[in-house]
């Protein structure tokens, strides 16, 4: 009988993780909301386990005992969390352990330790990994704050120690805010977390966020797959990412390459996984972090690799070994993803909910779409914005960024506004085509005005004119005296020959 | 004869749309031809429409269209993902609002004085008519020639205060012109 596979995850990266699972000759299962009872994903499923949570408080995707006893009930072997949701919740892992389910990830411990920042960096420290000037641990209060922030150079971050999504943080430029800042981060950290453990460390103003892919098996075979870019953010949500960056020499790339194996080594780790380097203006970098899931970016690394994570993913869970070597990983051309977020750019990316009347996607053999919707569905207000992932491939990063324009330009959508036309205008702004952008670009870059174009503009101008002007002769034909005559014959034709 | 010429005398086709940042469109929907922009007649093909739905077509990129908003005369449209706000205003409303030329003395130079003494044969166009820049207005018999009197810029004719046969000294006023250029 083939193996069950249950996804605790909903939108595109269900339908990704259904892929593999058919690849593998697995039975795909999936959840389904209360929420969203006419998901997308739900279709491309073997089979569909109702999970009637429309009155509790968290959607199924977070309720880690209710996934536990369904996926028991109904005799699932695995299950693959995806990403978000319970993905890096290292007591969900637990609990599938004890359940005999197989939790396709690293194991709960290793969730954990990378999971709590002062540990990871702790163990990255052992690695020889380089971080950033901070203090070792939690700091005891505001006046060794002080002390520290004196040594390594203002401005320093404060940071909460179990802290995640910019809450418990603080920037602090000089002494004399340190104990305000010290007091709020602690309070914030308190009610958020449980825990008002800060740490404190070096504050990069302009920095890069690089990323590299780590594959590892059950037997201590490491490799990594190179890395990724992603500091085209806002409020640290990622919007874009390439694969390779134009940021780092090869010697430079070989060597954080290696050290993210080493630390991967060092740790055990096993399962994909994504080691986070920030890197400085001057070139330096520094760990920052593990990621211990499957990430929303991962196509941009499958596309120049051509190595299929999710699919690894899956058998190292099943105890397979990892029959790449390191010397098998090429990299070719360069890809590039856009986020397709239900989020107004015109707007303060205000989220959009409602009805997608109408989508239509690019189609090209350079062109990989990933989506959770499809015409008819809808956006709710229960889950994340993010609806598809356009990703493109080019032989250069200029063909990348020329091909994925195109592709943009070919992607519509009617009924919500999208990130969309924001891509279009970064793939066009000379500071990332130059390759030079850092995580502060959209604060410092960014202007609603730098998403409008002088064709959409008249086009728009020809629409509102149409608009208004049938109406308006429809009135001056509408008179007694008046002519009965059509508004255009240009317009007329389209509406008869349709 | 006058086929080149892009307004086709109906001035209820001729609209304003401007935007909240003053940028201004003048748009002329012929009734059989494609539409005038700015005085260009521009190759845009309509796709397709369905509710507050417009699919175009230029310069070999598709352009879709929504209607967002509508409050009275302001629209705001959707196109390829992001929105533009115009206020609209029919051709007529926007010259009584005297938006066209904002020192109102630009208007009198637009008019049509007789270059000389003669005789109107002929007036071609009718009050309210548009008129293109060099498209003939009337016809003036001097000296046994015959004159063809041409409008100075693309406009909107204004009050007519000769007839066919009337006999004119120079300068006196033919006809009343309101430029359409912006």
């Amino acid at each position: 009988m083939n193996k069950r596979l249950l996804i605790a995850n909903r939108s595109e990266i269900a339908i990704r993780i259904i892929r593999s699972a058919h690849k593998l000759g697995l039975t795909a299962v999936v959840l389904m909301s209360d929420k969203e009872p006419d998901a997308l994903y739900l279709q491309y499923a073997d089979e569909i386990i109702e999970a009637k949570d429309a009155y509790n408080d968290k959607p199924i995707f977070l309720d880690a005992e209710k996934i536990v006893q369904l996926a028991i009930e109904n005799n699932i072997d695995m299950i693959h969390p995806g990403y978000g949701f319970l993905s890096e919740n290292p007591d969900f892992a637990a609990l599938c352990e004890t359940n005999g389910l197989n939790f396709i990830g690293p194991s709960p411990e290793l969730i954990l330790n990378m999971g709590i920042k002062t540990i990871a960096k702790k163990m990255a420290i052992e690695a020889g990994l380089p971080l950033l000037p901070g203090s070792k641990g939690a700091v005891a209060d505001a006046q060794q704050a002080i002390e520290i922030a004196k040594e390594i150079g203002y401005p320093v971050l404060l940071k909460a120690s179990a802290g995640g999504g910019g809450r418990g943080m603080r920037i602090v430029e000089k002494a004399d805010t340190m104990e305000r800042n010290f007091k709020s981060a602690f309070d914030e950290a308190v009610t958020a977390f449980g825990n008002g453990d800060l740490f404190i460390e070096k504050y990069l103003v302009n920095p890069k966020h690089l990323e590299f892919q780590i594959l590892g098996d059950k037997f201590g075979n490491v490799i990594q797959l190179g890395e990724r870019e992603c500091s085209l953010q806002r409020k640290h949500q990622k919007l874009m990412e390439e694969a390779p960056s134009a940021s780092i020499t090869p010697e430079k790339r070989a060597e954080m390459g290696e050290m993210a194996v080493k630390f991967a080594k060092s740790i055990g780790y096993f399962s994909v996984g994504t080691i986070e380097y920030i890197l400085d203006e001057d070139g330096t970098y520094y760990f920052m972090e593990m990621n211990t899931r499957i990430q929303v970016e991962h196509p941009v690394t499958e596309m120049v690799t051509g190595i299929d994570l999710v699919d690894w993913q899956i058998r190292i869970a099943m105890g397979e070994k990892l029959t790449i070597k390191q010397s098998d990983v090429k990299t070719a051309g360069w890809a590039i993803e856009c986020r397709v977020n239900t989020e107004d750019p015109q707007n303060r990316f205000s989220p959009q909910t409602g009805f997608i009347e109408k989508i239509r996607f690019p189609q090209n053999a350079n062109v990989r779409i990933e989506t959770g919707v499809h015409n008819g569905s809808v956006v709710t207000p229960y889950f994340d914005s993010m609806i598809a992932k356009i990703i493109v491939q080019g032989a250069t990063r200029q063909d990348a960024i020329d091909k994925t324009l195109e592709a943009l330009n070919d992607f519509s959508l009617v009924g919500l506004k999208t990130t969309v036309p924001f891509c279009k205008a970064v793939l066009q702004d000379p500071e990332f085509v130059s390759g030079r952008y850092t995580t502060s670009w959209v604060t410092r870059i960014f202007k609603p005005e730098m998403l409008e174009h002088p064709d959409d503009e008249l086009i728009g101008a020809l629409a509102a004119t149409i608009i208004y002007a049938t109406e308006y002769l429809q009135i001056a034909s509408d008179a007694p005296a008046s002519r009965n005559e059509s508004l255009n014959v240009w317009v007329l034709n389209k509406r008869i020959n349709k | 004869m006058g086929t080149s010429y892009v307004y086709k005398r109906d001035a209820s086709r001729l609209f304003i749309a401007m935007r909240e940042n003053g940028k201004r469109y003048k748009i002329y929907l012929p009734k059989e031809s494609k539409p005038v922009i700015d005085n260009v007649e521009q190759d845009i093909n309509f796709i397709e429409q369905s509710d507050f739905q417009y699919l175009f077509e230029w310069k070999g990129k598709r352009y879709n269209c929504e209607l967002v908003s509508r409050d009275q005369n302001k629209s705001t449209v959707k196109v390829n993902g992001v929105e533009y706000k115009f206020s609209l205003e029919s051709l007529f409303s926007y010259v009584r609002h005297g938006m066209i030329d904002k020192d109102g003395k630009q208007i009198d130079e637009n008019n049509i004085l007789s270059p000389m003494p003669g005789k109107i044969v002929d007036i071609f166009l009718a009050e309210g008519d548009l008129v293109n820049e060099g498209e003939p207005i009337l016809s003036l018999e001097a000296m046994k020639m015959q004159n063809e009197i041409t409008a100075g810029c693309n406009g909107v004719i204004g009050k007519i205060h000769v007839v066919a046969g009337q006999t004119v000294m120079k300068d006196d006023l033919l006809v009343e012109v309101t430029s359409i250029d912006v």
